[in-house]
């Protein structure tokens, strides 16, 4: 599995002027990757995670799976949401096995790979609950599964943990790691947290502020798991923070 | 271990600190203040349309037991035509308005077309439409279109808000586990628009006894407790047309709590709560 993205650019009409979201964005994503991308907020990271789902259009340049031009969302890509999105009505089951009913998947074997996936996000026993049941780190699992399930080339994570608190979403990290080591997924995750992306990512994609392109890419080839009481991870952390809140402060140009 | 009685003890305290220990107490007390002043009122004006509390009880369980004079039928039957009528008018409406709604809160030109019409037709109150339905209809159809129409707007209004409120992160969701436009209608905007639906239905069940009086007082084939009401003010027999107005209050309240209770528990299901 390949994720080409090239020369990318994204314009929204706003008012009688157009707004550049995303521009000159180049990127390949190889094989079983952790990448994040990083950036301040309003950077179009999110932007940019949603055209690679097919979710929004492109103004030009080329987003290819394997050498396949994108339209539209498909299977081939699953998504997680900072929302969780998960359908209410539907049990932690039944959200797991929406895409493959989608598919036309037999029940018996929809239950196999749900159990499969349930067992594997530790679910277990949760099956039948409803969302409002859930903690929203459980919830999140189930998002997780839910993606997996219809078994994508790319997991394509959109803030994932932001709407966690602190500890769960600690535990959350080391968990998506777990689940990334025993699936081998390709991973392209999207944060404004400079210590999850540290913590996660084989690769960090740091955004300049809109328009948004690549700034800068680190290679994290610190071993797993990561300790963020290290020196290494502080003081990469700390050259991150610094290349980022420059973006942060930088005037926007006047119109 | 608890013993029984700290576990009775414990309920206790729990209904007692929500509040239901308070409905329980108060709810019985502000109905009999209620009897009480109809009856202090039924004394001082001593007139035959003004039946105290007693006698209306007492009209009450006679007519379920004795066949009214001149109908040659019990409130028994009268109730059931009166259900049949409105069950009738109920589905017919949800039939209709449940599909235009979906349809119109999905589809933009279902909306431009349907609109004007509807908003035309809308501020037209039930019971306007009185004569003209049995001039159309007869004496079967005609009250049970009257309960179509007040059942039909507060059930369509709500299912397009349904549609309207679906939450644009769920389709986004599905869509990227790869659903088509018809799988999204029946297996996300469908199922989120239930609990707006069954908000119309609660509406449209309260409006929809407020017809039925209206709709069968002129005539209806079989009687019915509207027509019941009508007949005995006819008659001069006042407490039992208090009691016939008791008996639409009761099916009222029967149905809409129903109606609320299974509303509430699919608003919790859906997360709305």
């Amino acid at each position: 599995m390949t994720l080409t993205i090239d020369k990318l650019e994204k314009r929204f009409p706003k008012d009688d002027e157009e707004l550049v979201a995303i521009t000159d964005f180049t990127l390949e994503v190889r094989d079983h990757e952790f990448v994040c991308v990083l950036g301040p907020s309003g950077c179009g990271k999110t932007t940019l995670l949603r055209i690679v789902a097919g979710l929004e259009t492109k103004t030009s340049g080329s987003v290819k799976i394997d050498g396949v031009e994108i339209s539209g969302p498909g299977s081939d890509r699953g998504m997680v949401f900072q929302e969780f999105a998960l359908f209410p009505w539907r049990t932690v089951r039944k959200n797991i096995e929406f895409g493959l009913e989608i598919k036309k998947v037999p029940k018996e074997k929809r239950k196999a790979i749900s159990d499969k996936y349930i067992e594997l996000v530790g679910l277990k026993g949760f099956e039948d609950s409803h969302p409002y049941e859930l903690s929203g780190g459980m919830k999140q699992r189930v998002g997780i599964a839910r993606a997996l399930a219809n078994d994508p080339k790319i997991l394509l994570m959109d803030e994932p943990f932001g709407a966690l608190d602190a500890q769960t979403r600690n535990m959350m990290q080391k968990e998506l790691l777990r689940i990334w080591a025993e699936t081998k997924k390709t991973v392209l995750f999207v944060t404004h947290s400079v210590d999850e992306a540290v913590y996660l990512a084989d690769r960090i994609v740091v955004m300049t502020a809109r328009p948004g392109t690549i700034k800068e890419i680190f290679d994290i080839t610190m071993p797993r798991p990561r300790d963020r009481a290290s020196v290494e991870f502080a003081s990469l952390r700390k050259h991150i923070l610094a290349e980022l809140e420059r973006e942060v402060v930088r005037p926007t140009p006047s119109t | 271990m608890s013993s029984p009685w700290e576990r009775l003890k414990k309920r206790w305290r729990k209904i007692s600190e929500t509040g239901t220990l308070r409905i329980l107490w108060i709810t019985p007390l502000s109905l009999a203040g209620f009897l009480f002043v109809w009856w202090i009122f039924s004394i001082i004006i001593n007139r035959a349309y003004l039946p105290g509390p007693y006698e209306v009880f007492r009209a009450f369980i006679d007519s379920f037991l004795t066949p009214a004079p001149s109908l040659g039928i019990t409130m028994g039957d009268n109730i059931a035509s009166s259900l049949q009528r409105f069950l009738l008018g109920f589905v017919l409406a949800f039939c209709v308005s449940v599909p235009l709604g979906l349809m119109m809160g999905f589809f933009r030109t279902a909306e431009t077309v349907a609109k004007p019409v509807i908003e035309v037709f809308r501020p037209i109150p039930p019971i306007a439409w009185v004569p003209v339905f049995l001039l159309i209809f007869k004496l079967f159809w005609g009250p049970v279109m009257v309960i179509f129409i007040g059942v039909f707007f507060p059930l369509l209004s709500n299912v397009i808000f349904g549609v309207k409120s679906v939450d644009p992160t769920l389709i986004d969701a599905a869509r990227t586990l790869g659903a088509d436009r018809l799988r999204l209608f029946t297996k996300v905007i469908f199922p989120s628009t239930v609990p707006f639906l069954m908000t119309g239905i609660t509406i449209g069940l309260g409006i929809g006894w407020m017809c039925i009086v209206a709709a069968e007082m002129i005539g209806a084939v079989g009687g019915g407790v509207g027509y019941y009401i009508y007949f005995m003010e006819q008659l001069g027999k006042y407490e039992y047309m208090y009691a016939g107005m008791v008996v639409i209050a009761i099916l009222g309240i029967l149905t809409v709590g129903i109606s609320r209770y299974v509303e509430q528990y699919l608003s919790r299901l859906m997360g709305m709560k």
